[in-house]
């Protein structure tokens, strides 16, 4: 009978299969509390930090940076030193990336059956590594010696290198060389494409990729939108412009169903659900969160919804269902002193809003030059599903909406 | 042509038919050919069309080998039939210091168009005496060539080319695979050049590299593995020399993963040869060991649970593949 903890890992996500344990948090024998953050997970959406299931001496059986598929166990929790001794017999115990207890490491756990990535078997010598994953390690910039091996003896074999490069590889420190004389063009950093940059980069060549686009750009008053906004806050908590921006976009989308779309295969699928992707740039990359069934929500409900997501992103604790399935997105970029731009749309869906600042401009009226708070607005979409007339005739919507709220009703 | 389905037993007779209908200079000599029609009656119907072309001869392997050398430097073909591989010891002579090396130390000025047709392979019951594989034995010697077909299709295309060739051919061909059956073209000019493998299964995770009575095991492996989602290429050499060391390339460089099988014995055996040359040749592919799977290093048992035992089977070619793969 085990009377020890179970670590394992959760499904963050209905699409999430499998994660990579960044690193633990604790050492090997170190006391673990309930809630505690015991360890590091990454998917290629998020990071999460894992709090402890239970109080208990830790044992990791997984190593730092390998790939742990969804409920599988990676670490136990012991009641006590005995316990602890039995389950290292029995587990082999991993190394943590922590710096090792005060105490001492419980007999058995040096018989690691993964190289451990933070004290390899290069120790001195030559990370065991098959020749072709050597090759591959040379030709990517990966660091052999900081890879877990899962060959036989920690040996890094080919599917080791694919997983590191995957997963934005622990790169070699490239040192940069200093120009030489006569080089016309050096570089002062190389940074890999990895973890988030690389989804993004992924992503957004796949988008043009594949779509046929297209951008369409008009102008609003904002003068309405503006008040509505002041008479909200007056009223109660704050709403901010997305939130306002998500409400105009879900109520344009119910007179323009065909652009809540995508193709799948070959077929055009008009969704049922309408989840407005909000662009945020937090300092970790772009990532979009969604807002879910903004069709059925007042503005308050989105605008709560935003922040929640946006607190999320800044502690990096977005779940994976957050980022995923959207069928919109919404670019705001007025708080760069952007105008008109082109958004790419965000694939695999078929069309994006991009808004820019609001900022005062002279504008002709009934004759007259009267000074009219404006909005810029860019639409693109896929021209393989939209015609352009149609995507003219959503943005006029949005544009109508913006100018005379009222319309939403 | 549409293809036929007929016993590689059928295939050779039919090769040698059609070699013999086209070129009288060729001619079989050997033991007991003519009553029965070779004793695994592969020469059935040759005694009646052919008369006075295949040839019974006294119970003297040095002879018969000696007569076929000899004919053959005088400008016949000569179809050498040594009954059991194994017999190979008492015409060694004849073989690898003759037949072998003529054509080098006359300097070219003479050709040796020999097939010397020997059947092999254990399963049968019949001992260590008449059971072996010595294909690795003449890979050794300069000079020879060494073909070990393994369906009947291989067994025709390669007997043509083996009957058309210029130099000594030693040709292997499993007895237990006499009766079984396969696909032949029905073109009289279907030949396998000598030296060119084939991929028989495609497969992106493993090359099993293989020839004769391996081929089979190779094949059911394949089939088990790709249930529990290996894909294994299984890549039949066909002629172990000259060796397509091309087509080996191309399978390695896509699965990373070699295993060689074969019937012969491990130690010394071809797979030790062609292992050292993807070592040496195709190394920064390489993302396991090559590994070999073989008959263990005894004499073949004549206890049929015995015999059973020293052979290598598909389990065995699965259990290497699974190590290569670190599955």
């Amino acid at each position: 009978m085990q009377m020890a903890i179970e670590i394992s890992v959760p499904k963050l996500g209905l699409t999430m299969e499998d994660a990579t344990l960044v690193c633990w948090k604790s050492a090997a024998g170190e006391m673990v509390k309930r809630e505690q953050i015991v360890l590091v997970l990454e998917t290629d959406k998020v990071t999460f930090e894992m709090p402890s299931p239970g109080d208990g001496l830790l044992h990791p059986v997984a190593a730092a940076g390998s790939r742990i598929e969804v409920s599988e166990v990676v670490g136990y929790l012991a009641v006590d030193k005995a316990e602890l001794a039995k389950l290292a017999a029995r587990h082999p115990a991993a190394e943590t990336s922590a710096p090792a207890a005060a105490g001492k490491t419980p007999a058995g756990t040096t018989a690691a059956a993964v190289e451990p990535p933070a004290a390899p078997a290069t120790a001195g010598g030559r990370a065991k590594a098959s020749p072709v994953a050597r090759v591959m390690a040379q030709a990517h910039g990966v660091d052999l010696s900081l890879i877990a091996g899962s060959g036989p003896g920690g040996r890094v074999v080919r599917a080791d290198i694919l997983k590191a490069i995957e997963k934005g590889a622990p790169a070699r420190a490239v040192p940069a060389p200093a120009a030489a004389a006569g080089e016309l063009l050096s570089a002062i950093q190389e940074i890999p494409i990895a973890g988030v940059r690389k989804v993004i980069f992924k992503n957004m060549h796949l988008s043009l990729a594949t779509q046929a686009q297209l951008t369409l750009h008009t102008e609003a008053s904002a003068a309405a939108m503006i008040q509505l906004r002041s008479r909200l806050n007056a009223a109660g908590a704050k709403v901010s412009y997305n939130a306002l921006l998500v409400k105009v976009i879900a109520q344009a989308l119910k007179q323009h169903p065909l652009v809540n779309a995508g193709v799948e295969g070959e077929v055009i699928k008009v969704w049922r659900q309408v989840h407005v992707g909000v662009a945020m740039d937090l300092g970790r990359g772009l990532i979009v969160p969604k807002v879910r069934n903004v069709d059925s929500k007042s503005i308050r409900e989105i605008s709560a919804d935003i922040d929640r997501l946006a607190e999320a992103a800044k502690a990096g604790s977005l779940a994976l269902d957050d980022l995923t399935f959207g069928t919109f997105t919404l670019t705001n970029l007025g708080a760069w002193d952007i105008d008109d731009f082109t958004p790419i749309v965000n694939h695999p869906e078929s069309a994006i809003l991009g808004v820019g600042r609001i900022v005062e401009k002279p504008v002709a009226r009934d004759g007259q030059v009267v000074i009219e708070p404006r909005l810029a607005l860019s639409l693109s979409f896929d021209h393989r599903i939209i015609d352009g007339a149609p995507g003219a005739a959503f943005l006029k919507t949005i544009k109508d909406m913006i100018e005379e709220p009222a319309l939403m009703l | 042509m549409s293809d036929r389905i007929m016993s590689a037993s059928a295939a050779l007779a039919e090769a040698l038919h059609e070699e013999m209908a086209r070129d009288e200079t060729i001619f079989i000599l050997g033991e007991d050919l003519t009553a029965h029609a070779g004793i695994f009656g592969q020469f059935k119907g040759i005694p009646e069309k052919f008369p006075g072309r295949i040839l019974d001869t006294p119970i003297s392997e040095a002879c018969i080998a000696g007569c076929g050398v000899g004919s053959a430097l005088t400008g016949m073909r000569p179809i050498v039939d040594f009954h059991f591989s194994d017999f190979v010891t008492c015409g060694m002579d004849e073989f690898c210091n003759q037949a072998a090396k003529i054509r080098y130390m006359f300097g070219g000025q003479v050709k040796l168009p020999m097939v010397v047709w020997c059947p092999d392979g254990a399963g049968l019951r019949a001992a260590a005496q008449h059971s072996q594989s010595l294909e690795a034995w003449f890979v050794h010697t300069p000079g020879l060539k060494v073909v070990v077909p393994s369906e009947p299709a291989d067994v025709k295309g390669l007997m043509k080319a083996a009957i058309r060739d210029d130099d000594p051919v030693m040709f292997f061909q499993h007895k237990r695979l006499f009766r079984r059956e396969g696909h032949v073209p029905a073109d009289p000019e279907f030949i396998i050049p000598l030296g060119r493998a084939a991929v028989k299964r495609a497969g992106k995770d493993v090359s099993l590299l293989t020839y004769g009575s391996g081929f089979f095991l190779c094949m059911e492996a394949a089939g088990e593995l790709a249930r529990e989602g290996i894909e294994a290429e299984v890549v039949d050499l066909r002629t172990l020399k000259p060796l397509d060391m091309e087509t080996v390339a191309a399978s390695v460089k896509k699965t990373f993963r070699a295993v060689i099988v074969h019937e012969a014995c491990l130690t010394g055996g071809f797979g030790a040869e062609l292992a050292a040359r993807i070592q040496a040749e195709l190394f920064d592919h390489l993302d396991a060991p090559v590994l070999r799977v073989a008959a263990k290093d005894v004499p073949i048992p004549f206890s049929p649970p015995m015999e059973d035992f020293v052979l290598p089977k598909a389990a065995d070619v699965i259990q290497a593949v699974k190590t290569v793969c670190y599955r």
